[in-house]
């Protein structure tokens, strides 16, 4: 595994990075209650970024914003821009469906469809692409290669995608996701219903998966955050504490609540 | 310690009481069924031959069969069921789906339970009054319409059932790869509560093809072979209401072995429906 922070790299330069997606003066409300205040952040382009905080702290919420899938339901609405590679996503002229082709998401629970392992992943390429057997098999076999889950189904393709464990489940749902080539990846604490072994098989796919993306991730285990992102943000009650560089985060934030919470001192 | 003892004691002899009225109350209830099943297989397997199912009900007096009858149960069950699922599908999706925050959804699932626990027999004059009266006669169509309108609540609230049971983060994996709504709906949502309709869907089979009280108002009966959903059509269970009440023999036996058709019929496709959700269980 390459060294996930490189000492050379200092928070100027993390600003130099071009932004993936920056959001400005983001507010968000569940009918009344205001859950996010006045959010401003940049997140670089192919990198990992890290929201951590207690329950409830708002970093679900933040990214459930990102891909607006908060939409699905009523009362809850955003303000403020949330702008992809310049374009704002809030718009209300924003595709939605198109939006979540770019913006891919992982949830805590693993998803998979009730139909075959081939099936889950081939659903979603077919929706915006017409290829032919051919295509669409090669293309199945690169997104479970990626996910490093090929090994493990390439002889049961056919069988349901339930019928696999739950760490083989969420690698799935990591394929399916990069089947469809997005730009981004939400990943919502998509290690916290997982055995150990599992997790670290996630945490290096994390890793790899940089390289090409740009990769957000929810987390509840600091240690987590530590291993795989380069920067991190730190929430607390609706509000953005601190969002610095993943090794300045841990060992001299600036902030006192920060080192209060990856101290252990509360949360 | 001798009270820590003597509590234990005591519930002991609490729970050996409720045990045993549980165990009365559950047996007294399956006597009855073992009862109707025991005097239906008794009376009605005697009657059981190929005549039943090949020849159409006697006038009094002469032997025959329920061909007619067994037939114009089957259309009528099939038209009702054609007509009424697709309604009864479509909104139980709009309250699953569409329309799950929404007042209208409250405001329907409320009718829809009450038109759920309706005396069919109210139904059947509804339908008297829509159509038997317009029209001048009884009907086959008219007696389908009728189980149609059994049908719908029974496949709403089961679809509805079944759609909430899908957990919510199946449909927002599905927006999050980019699925418009309705394909989340057909491809997913309903895909991962197909068993639980089609159990639905063969209760509301189960159900209208035991009913009598709306056919008598809409299809009435007929002596003969007809097939013309234009006219009044025999079926089993007003068959069987009739023949019962009759003084001929061939009459009643052929009512016993109608209602053993019935009671088979029903009771295999309650199997077929538990063994659907079981399967959804072992899931």
């Amino acid at each position: 595994m390459k060294p996930m922070l490189s000492t050379d790299l200092n928070a100027a330069d993390t600003t130099v990075e071009k932004a993936k997606i920056e959001v400005k003066n983001l507010n968000f409300y569940y009918g009344q209650s205001k859950a996010l205040k006045d959010i401003n952040l940049s997140l670089p382009e192919r990198s990992v970024t890290a929201f951590i905080g207690p329950s409830g702290c708002g970093k679900s919420t933040l990214l459930r914003v990102l891909n607006r899938i908060y939409e699905l339901y009523p009362k809850q609405s955003a303000e403020g821009q949330v702008l992809l590679d310049g374009k704002n996503i809030l718009d209300r002229s924003q595709d939605l469906n198109l939006l979540r082709t770019k913006i891919g998401m992982v949830f805590q629970k693993p998803t998979p469809f009730p139909m075959s392992i081939y099936e889950n992943i081939a659903f979603g390429v077919r929706l915006y692409e017409k290829i032919s057997k051919a295509e669409m098999d090669s293309r199945v076999e690169q997104a479970l290669k990626r996910a490093a889950l090929w090994n493990e189904v390439k002889d049961k393709l056919n069988a349901s995608g339930l019928s696999l464990s739950g760490g083989q489940q969420q690698r799935l749902c990591i394929a399916r996701t990069v089947a469809v080539k997005p730009e981004v990846i939400l990943l919502d604490e998509p290690a916290s219903a997982l055995d150990p072994l599992s997790t670290a098989k996630i945490e290096e796919l994390i890793d790899e998966l940089q390289a090409d993306y740009t990769i957000v991730i929810v987390t509840h285990n600091m240690q987590q955050a530590a291993r795989v992102s380069r920067q991190t943000a730190f929430m607390y009650l609706g509000e953005l504490v601190e969002f610095d560089r993943t090794e300045k985060i841990f060992t001299s934030p600036r902030e006192k609540r920060t080192q209060d919470y990856i101290t252990g001192r509360f949360g | 310690m001798s009270t820590a003892a003597s509590l234990h004691q005591n519930r002991k002899r609490k729970n050996a009481v409720m045990m045993t009225l549980c165990v009365v109350a559950a047996g007294i209830g399956l006597a009855w069924l073992a009862l109707i099943l025991g005097a239906l297989l008794y009376k009605g397997l005697s009657g059981v031959n190929l005549a039943v199912f090949t020849e159409m009900t006697p006038p009094p007096g002469d032997a025959g069969g329920l061909l007619n009858a067994i037939y114009g149960s089957i259309v009528m069950t099939i038209i009702g069921i054609v007509v009424g699922t697709p309604i009864g599908v479509l909104a139980g999706t709009y309250m699953a789906e569409y329309g799950r925050f929404s007042k209208l959804t409250t405001v329907v699932r409320f009718i829809n339970d009450i038109l759920l626990s309706a005396p069919s027999i109210i139904i059947g004059l509804f339908v008297y009054e829509l159509m038997v009266r317009p029209m001048g006669h009884f009907s086959a169509i008219a007696g389908a319409v009728a189980l149609s309108i059994l049908v719908i609540p029974v496949v709403v609230r089961t679809t509805e059932d079944m759609l909430n049971l899908v957990p919510n983060a199946l449909r927002e994996a599905g927006a999050a790869i980019g699925a418009p709504r309705w394909v989340v709906i057909r491809s997913v949502a309903y895909r991962a509560a197909l068993s639980g309709i089609v159990t639905g869907i063969l209760l509301a089979i189960a159900r209208i093809s035991g009913e009598t009280a709306p056919l008598l108002f809409t299809a009435l009966n007929n002596q003969f072979w007809s097939s013309n959903l234009n006219a009044p059509m025999a079926s089993l269970p007003v068959t069987i209401f009739q023949f019962a009440l009759s003084p001929y023999e061939e009459w009643q036996q052929l009512a016993w072995t109608g209602a053993l058709i019935i009671t088979l019929t029903v009771l295999g496709l309650s199997i077929i429906a538990r063994s659907l959700t079981g399967r959804r269980e072992d899931r």
